[in-house]
C-alpha cells in the first residue's frame, strides 16, 4: 500500500530528518506541537501540526499512545513514523497502530516485544548459534558456584549485582585465588546499595569495542546488512562520537559479523531497518549484545558510506517493497564521523547546559552534513534532550574523515549555551583515538582532559578579562559624562523643582 | 618673599611632617592588615591631582581624661576632589592615627565638609576606618558623633550621601552610615556593629565573630544595612564612581548623561522569549533588565538582600532611570516585608533626586505566612505603596506576567499614580490566579464534578482567557497599551522623555507619615 | 645637558595581575593600549565578525570569545566554547590579598554559598565529616533541576546553617567547612 501521509511520532533533529525525506518523496507530513517546544524548526517544516489533548498521565504528548492514535485516525494519516526513544520501541504502539490499519514504520510489534525482552533475545541468539558473552546466565549462589562458572569461561571474570548498576557491587577477578575475597566484598557492598546481596559471573572483556551492523529485511525474507558502526566513544553508555566504518575489522572479520547480524535478524523474520548491537574484544571475539528495531541516532554515518537513505529504505519496506539492492551492491565508500553536538558542560561534568541560543552558525561544506532540529532563538530545556545538532563528516580515509571533523567542528559558532565541541575536539586530536585505539572505556582511560584548549587560548581569556576590567576602571576617571553644571536646566523644570520642595 | 628664610622653613616642616606622618609606615601598618592607607583610597577614588585637603594640620582637643599625644589631622582627612570630573567632598579616617578614633576635632573636620558639600550642592563620600569614639574626650565624642548625625539627616534628600566601611565601626559610629543615602562594606576588613561580640558574651553568653556578627556578609544579606559590597578596597572605590556617575550631585540638577550609550534601537526580539510560557516556571528578571537599559548595563543595589526583588540603576538613551523589578526566580516574585522596605527606600532615593523610575511586574502576590502576618507585614507593604504614591517624578510600570490581588496595587498602579502603564501580551492581571480563584468562585460545581481534576483545569483555562490577561484592564484604561515585549526598550524611551518635564505638585505639608 | 624630554615606557602603564586556580599572568597595559602579558608585547585586537560574532586575533589565531559573567574583578570567559575563570588583581591588591589569607590563616573556613536560589532537597553530608574536596555535600532544587553542591576544599564540616526543605537565596552560607590543610 502506498504511503501517502506520515505523522511523526517524534520532535527535534529526527522528525526534521524523516520530514525532509517524506517531502522528497512526495509524502505528506504531519507532528505533533509541544506546549514545551513551541518554537521548534519541526513544527515549521511539517505540512501541519496538531496538539493532542494534554493528559496528566504522561509525561510527554510523545508518550500517549492512544492520543497518537486517535490523532491519525480523525486525520486520515496512513502512516506513522516512531523516529528513536519515545514509543519506537514500544510494542504495544506498534500493535495499536496495526489493530487501527495505520502503517507502522519499523517491525512487527512481535519482533519489537522480543527483541525488547533481553532474556528472550538472548535466547533466540543462542538457539541460532550466535555467540553471546559467556556467564552465569542469572544468579551464582556462592562463591564456589562462582568459581565453577569461572573455571568454565575462563578468567578474568567480572562479578555484578543482580539488582545492580553504577559500578557498585562490581569487581574484577583475575584468578581463582582471589575470588572468595573479591565476591564477598561485592556481595556486601550490593547489599547496601540494593539491599540485594545476589551476584552473577560475566567474561570480563578487556577494552571492548562497541560495534553494531545495520541491517534491513523485507516481507520477501531479504536481509541485507549495510557495514558496521563503531561507538565506542561513550560515556555512561552514552554514545558521543560514532564513525562508519570501524578501523577494528578488516574484510574477513566484516563479513563475518555481518554474515552473524544476518542470521539474528533471519531468525526473527525481521521486517524494516534494525541494528544489531556486538562487543568486539581485544581477540576479536565478538558478542551479540542486544538488537534495536528502530532507526538509531547515528544512522547517518551509514548513509553517508553506502549513499542510501535509510528513513526512505524504511518507508519503501513499510510500503510493501522488495529491498532495492542484495547484499553484493552494497558498497562502503570512505569514512564517516558524526559527533552528537550536546548543550553540555564539559567542564562541569557534562552537566546540561539550559538556556536559548542566542546566535548559531553551523558548518558549511562538501563534506558535512548537519541534523538539526534547532535554529537561532530556539529554548533548550530541561524537558527534553540537550541534542543540539548532529555534525556527520565524511573522507575518503579516517584520518581525511578525522581532519574534516576537526576543521568543521571549528567552524561551529554558537551563542547561549556551552556545547561538546570542546570535547570533540579532544577526541579526535587524541593520539590513541586517531591511531584507532579505542575502547568503550576511552573517556575515562585514555583522554586525560575531556575539554581541548587550543594554543594560547588561556592567556587569551586572562588578557581578554584585564581588557575589559582595565576599560571599566578607567572609565570613571576621564568623563564620559555630560554634566555642565552651568547648563540651563529649563525654566520648567526648576520651577517645577523648586516648587515641589 | 625669601623662599629659604624661617617662614618658608616652617611652612615645608610642617608638610614633612604631615607626609611622614601618612608615610612608609602607615602604609606598612594598613597593608599588613589587608587594607590601604587613608590617603592612597583618596588617591584612588578621585580623578589624579584633584584632591584638595583641608584642616590638615588640625590639633587634637585636650584630653578630660588621660592624655592624649598632639598628632596633625587628629586621625581624618578631609577635602574636596573630583570623581568623573565632577565635585565631591570627601573624608577618610585615618586608622593609623590613635586609631582613627573620633574627638570633638576630628568630627569638628568632618562638620566643616559636610557644611560645604551641603553648600555647594555636592555628594559627600565618607570612608570610614575608626577605632569608635575618643574615650579620653568623654561626652565631647559623642556630641561630635551627634553633630555628624544632624548634618546627615540634614543633607538627606539634599545631595547624596554615601557611606564606605573600609575597617571597625562600632557602637556611634555605625548611626552615620544608616543616615546616608548608601553604605558600602568591603569583604573580610570591614565590620559594623551597635554592640560587639565581646559584650554579646557578656550580657548573653553567645560567642560570635566578629565577621559574623557585624561582617560584610551579614549585613549585605541579612540585616539590609549594606548596600554593596566588594572584595577588596580597589573594587569598592571603583563602586563608589561607577554609583555616582548615575546620580546627580544635588535635588535641583539633572542626572549626568552618558555620552557613549552604546544604545541598540529597534527591536530586541530576545525579549520575546524569555518569559517561559508555562506560568508556573521561572526565569531571572535580570535578563529582562539587561536586554532593556542601555548596553546591558545594570548596577545591581543591594544585590543579596530581599532576592525577591530587585532594585538598581541602569540608562534608558543615556539618562539614568531607576529599576525596580520583581524577581520570579526566587520566592516566586512575592512581595514581604523585606522586599517591600527594599523597594520603598529606593523609590523614595530616586523620587528626591529626581530620577525617574521604572517598575518591571511579576508579581504574584504577598507571602502568605505567620511570620510575615505577625512581622507587620501590612505596615512595611504599606511603605512601598506609600513610596510609589507620593513620588512626583515619571513613573512607569511594564507588567510582564503575573499582577495579581493587592501586589497588583502596590506595585506603581495606574490608579496609585502611575504615569504609563504597559504590558505584555503574557500579562494575567486580576484579584487571585486561576487556581485559586476557580476554587472559590466554583466550590460546589468542584465538590460535585465528576473528574474534579478536570473540572477545575478547564475552569482555569477559561479563566485565564476571560479575566487574566491583560485585556480586561487594557479595555478599562487601567494599562495604557498592550505591547510586543521586542519593542519594550523603545516604548520606555519615549514615555521617559515624555514625561521628562512632568509637573506633579503635592499639597503644603511639612511632611506626609510614611507607615514606619 | 638639560633633559628636556624623555620617553618613558613605566610611569603610566597600569600593571595587572590576572589569575586563575592554575595560572597567573601579569598583563601591562599602557595609555596608547600597548599591552604586555608576561613581559611580551602582543598585537592583539577584538573584533566584531560579519557573523555576529567576536573575536580574538592575535596574529594568525582567531577564536571567538563573550565574557560570561562579570562581578567586579572576577571574570568568567567563554573562548572557543571553553570557560576560564579569572580574577583581575593590581599588584597592591595581589599583595595585599596574600597578607589578607595570611592572616585569616588561622580560621580557615570555607563558606559553602547557593549558587542560586533554590530549595534544599537532601543533605549529603552532616556535622562532624570530613570531605574531600568535590565531594558532594547537598542537592539543592532550584528551577526544577537538581544540582549537586560540592566543596572545592578538604576538611570538617564544621556548620550546617539549613536543613531538607528549607528555602534558600543566592550567596546564602549553606554550610561552613573548616580547611584541615
Amino acid at each position: 500500500m502506498k504511503i501517502k501521509s506520515i505523522l511523526v511520532a517524534n520532535r527535534g533533529e529526527i522528525a526534521v530528518r524523516i520530514i525532509k525525506t517524506a517531502k522528497r518523496l512526495g509524502i505528506k507530513t504531519y507532528v505533533i506541537k509541544s506546549r514545551k517546544d513551541a518554537n521548534a524548526l519541526y513544527l515549521e517544516l511539517a505540512d501541519d501540526a496538531f496538539e493532542i489533548p494534554e493528559n496528566p498521565a504522561f509525561a510527554s504528548e510523545f508518550l500517549d499512545i492512544e492520543g497518537i492514535v486517535a490523532l491519525a485516525k480523525e486525520k486520515k494519516i496512513t502512516a506513522i513514523h516512531p523516529g528513536y526513544g519515545f514509543l519506537a520501541e514500544n510494542p504495544g504502539f506498534a500493535k495499536r497502530c496495526k489493530e487501527e490499519n495505520i502503517i507502522f514504520i519499523g517491525p512487527s510489534h512481535e519482533v519489537i516485544y522480543n527483541m525488547g525482552q533481553k532474556t528472550i533475545a538472548k535466547k533466540i541468539a543462542t538457539a541460532s548459534g550466535i555467540p553471546l558473552i559467556p556467564g552465569s546466565e542469572g544468579e551464582v549462589k556462592n562463591v564456589n558456584d562462582a568459581v565453577k562458572v569461572a573455571k568454565k569461561i575462563g578468567y578474568p571474570v567480572i562479578i555484578k549485582a543482580v539488582a545492580g548498576g553504577g559500578g557498585r557491587g562490581m569487581r574484577i577477578v583475575e584468578k581463582a585465588s582471589e575470588m572468595e575475597k573479591l565476591f564477598k566484598q561485592a556481595s556486601s557492598e550490593a547489599e547496601k546499595a540494593f539491599n540485594n546481596p545476589a551476584l552473577f559471573v560475566e567474561k570480563y572483556l578487556y577494552k571492548p569495542r562497541h560495534i553494531e551492523f545495520q541491517v534491513f529485511g523485507d516481507k520477501f525474507g531479504n536481509v541485507i546488512h549495510l557495514g558496521e558502526r563503531e561507538c565506542s566513544i561513550q560515556r555512561r553508555h552514552q554514545k558521543l562520537l560514532e564513525e562508519a566504518p570501524s578501523i577494528a575489522l578488516d574484510e574477513k572479520l566484516r563479513k563475518k559479523m555481518g554474515d552473524t547480524a544476518i542470521k539474528m535478524a533471519k531468525a526473527v523474520k525481521y521486517e524494516n531497518a534494525g541494528t544489531v548491537e556486538f562487543l568486539l574484544d581485544k581477540d576479536r571475539k565478538f558478542y551479540f549484545m542486544e538488537m534495536n528495531t528502530r532507526i538509531q541516532v547515528e544512522h547517518p554515518v551509514t548513509e553517508m558510506i553506502t549513499h542510501s537513505d535509510l528513513v526512505e529504505m524504511q518507508i519503501r519496506i513499510a510500503e510493501g517493497e522488495k529491498l532495492p539492492y542484495t547484499q553484493s551492491n552494497v558498497d562502503l565508500e570512505g569514512w564517516a564521523i558524526e559527533c552528537r553536538i550536546n548543550a553540555e558542560d564539559v567542564q562541569s561534568n557534562f552537566s546540561p547546559n539550559t538556556g536559548i541560543i542566542d546566535m548559531l552558525v553551523l558548518p558549511k561544506g562538501t563534506n558535512i552534513r548537519i541534523d538539526t532540529g534547532i535554529q537561532e532563538r530556539s529554548a533548550i530545556t530541561s524537558d527534553f534532550d540537550s541534542m543540539i545538532a548532529k555534525l556527520i563528516v565524511h573522507g575518503d580515509t579516517r584520518t581525511k574523515a578525522i581532519q574534516n571533523t576537526l576543521k568543521a567542528l571549528n567552524q561551529f559558532r554558537i551563542k547561549g549555551l556551552k556545547t561538546t565541541v570542546p570535547f570533540f575536539k579532544a577526541v579526535l586530536n587524541n593520539k590513541a583515538f586517531v591511531k584507532g585505539n579505542i575502547s568503550t572505556d576511552f573517556i575515562g582511560k585514555e583522554l586525560d582532559d575531556p575539554c581541548y584548549h587550543e594554543p594560547e587560548e588561556e592567556m587569551l581569556a586572562a588578557l581578554l578579562a584585564t581588557v575589559d576590567y582595565h576599560a571599566e576602571a578607567t572609565s570613571y576617571k576621564e568623563s564620559n559624562l555630560e554634566h555642565d553644571r552651568r547648563k540651563n536646566i529649563s525654566a520648567w523644570v526648576l520651577n517645577k523643582r523648586m516648587k515641589s520642595l | 618673599m625669601d623662599v629659604k628664610g624661617k617662614r618658608f622653613q616652617d611652612f615645608t616642616k610642617r608638610n614633612e611632617i604631615i607626609k611622614e606622618l601618612r608615610g612608609k609606615e602607615a602604609r606598612e601598618k594598613q597593608h599588613s592588615k589587608g587594607k590601604l592607607t587613608a590617603k592612597e583610597r583618596i588617591d584612588i577614588l578621585l580623578d589624579p591631582g584633584t584632591f584638595d585637603e583641608i584642616d590638615a594640620q588640625a590639633q587634637p582637643a585636650d584630653a578630660g581624661f588621660g592624655t592624649v599625644k598632639k598628632v596633625m589631622g587628629d586621625g581624618v582627612i578631609t577635602g574636596h576632589g573630583k570623581i568623573s570630573g565632577r565635585l565631591v567632598f570627601i573624608y577618610a579616617q585615618d586608622f593609623t592615627v590613635m586609631g582613627g578614633s573620633l574627638g570633638s576635632v576630628h568630627a569638628a573636620k568632618i562638620n566643616k565638609v559636610q557644611d560645604m558639600a551641603l553648600k555647594m550642592g555636592a555628594p559627600i563620600v565618607g570612608l570610614m576606618d575608626s577605632g569608635g569614639a575618643r574615650i579620653q574626650e568623654g561626652v565631647m565624642s559623642l556630641a561630635g558623633y551627634a553633630s555628624i548625625f544632624y548634618r546627615n539627616v540634614a543633607s538627606s534628600g539634599v545631595i547624596p550621601q554615601i557611606s564606605v566601611i573600609m575597617g571597625p565601626a562600632a557602637g556611634g559610629a555605625v548611626y552615620s552610615p544608616a543616615l546616608t543615602d548608601f553604605v558600602f562594606m568591603t569583604n573580610k576588613t570591614s565590620y559594623m556593629f551597635v554592640t560587639g561580640p565581646n559584650v554579646v558574651k557578656e550580657v548573653l553568653n553567645e560567642e560570635v565573630t566578629f565577621e559574623d556578627l557585624g561582617g560584610a556578609p551579614a549585613h549585605a544579606k541579612k540585616s539590609g544595612v549594606a548596600h554593596f559590597i566588594y572584595e577588596d578596597e580597589e573594587n569598592t572605590l571603583l563602586g563608589v564612581q561607577k554609583l555616582l556617575s548615575y546620580l546627580p550631585s544635588n535635588n535641583m540638577e539633572d542626572a549626568p548623561q552618558s555620552k557613549t550609550n552604546g544604545a541598540t534601537i529597534g527591536p530586541v526580539d530576545k525579549l520575546r522569549d524569555i518569559v517561559p510560557d508555562d506560568a508556573n516556571k521561572a526565569y531571572d528578571i535580570k535578563d529582562v533588565i539587561k536586554l532593556i537599559v542601555d548596553g546591558e548595563k545594570f548596577l545591581e543595589v543591594m544585590e543579596n538582600f530581599a532576592q525577591n526583588i530587585v532594585i538598581g540603576f541602569g540608562r534608558l538613551n543615556g539618562k539614568t532611570i531607576g529599576i525596580v523589578a520583581n524577581q520570579p526566580k526566587v520566592l516566586a516574585g512575592c512581595l514581604d516585608i523585606n522586599s517591600s522596605m527594599k523597594g520603598a527606600r529606593f523609590v523614595r532615593f530616586c523620587d528626591a533626586f529626581n530620577i525617574p523610575v521604572l517598575t518591571l511586574e511579576d508579581v504574584p502576590g504577598f507571602l502568605p505566612g505567620i511570620n510575615q502576618e505577625h512581622g507587620g507585614v501590612i505596615k512595611h507593604g504599606a511603605k512601598l505603596m506609600y513610596a510609589y504614591s507620593e513620588a512626583t517624578i515619571p513613573k512607569i510600570t511594564v507588567i510582564l506576567r503575573k499582577s495579581y490581588g493587592g501586589a497588583y496595587c502596590v506595585m506603581n498602579s495606574k490608579r496609585l499614580g502611575s504615569d504609563f502603564n504597559f504590558a505584555w501580551p503574557t500579562a494575567e492581571i486580576a484579584v487571585m490566579g486561576p487556581e485559586g480563584a476557580v476554587a472559590i468562585l466554583y466550590r460546589k460545581e468542584l465538590e460535585a464534578a465528576e473528574n474534579p481534576q478536570q473540572f477545575k483545569k478547564e475552569m482555569a483555562e477559561k479563566y485565564r482567557l476571560e479575566i487574566a490577561n491583560p485585556y480586561v484592564a487594557y479595555e478599562k484604561g487601567l494599562i495604557d497599551e498592550v505591547i510586543d515585549p521586542a519593542v519594550t526598550r523603545m516604548k520606555l524611551i519615549a514615555a521617559f522623555e515624555a514625561l521628562e518635564n512632568k509637573q506633579d505638585l503635592k499639597p503644603a505639608r511639612k511632611h506626609g507619615n510614611i507607615p514606619l | 645637558m638639560n633633559i628636556l624630554f624623555k620617553s618613558s615606557d613605566s610611569a603610566s602603564t597600569i600593571k595587572y595581575i590576572t589569575i586563575s586556580d592554575k595560572s597567573k599572568f601579569e598583563v601591562n597595559i599602557s595609555p596608547e593600549n600597548i599591552i604586555k602579558v608576561n613581559k611580551k608585547v602582543l598585537n592583539v585586537q577584538i573584533e566584531e565578525g560579519t557573523d555576529g560574532f567576536t573575536y580574538i586575533v592575535l596574529g594568525n589565531l582567531k577564536y571567538p570569545m563573550e565574557i560570561l559573567e562579570r562581578s567586579q574583578n572576577k571574570y568568567t570567559i567563554l573562548i572557543n566554547g571553553v570557560s576560564y575563570k579569572f580574577t583581575v588583581e593590581t599588584p597592591i591588591s595581589f599583595n595585599r590579598k596574600k597578607h589578607l589569607e595570611k592572616i585569616l590563616d588561622g580560621s580557615k573556613k570555607e563558606d559553602v554559598l547557593a549558587p542560586m536560589p533554590g530549595k534544599i532537597i537532601e543533605l549529603l553530608a552532616e556535622e562532624g565529616a570530613a570531605v574531600k574536596e568535590n565531594d558532594p555535600l547537598l542537592i539543592l532544587e532550584a528551577m526544577k533541576m537538581e544540582n549537586e553542591i560540592r566543596t572545592h576544599v578538604s576538611g570538617i564540616v564544621k556548620k550546617i546553617n539549613i536543613k531538607p526543605g528549607d528555602t534558600v537565596m543566592k550567596d546564602d552560607v549553606l554550610m561552613e567547612i573548616e580547611n584541615n590543610n
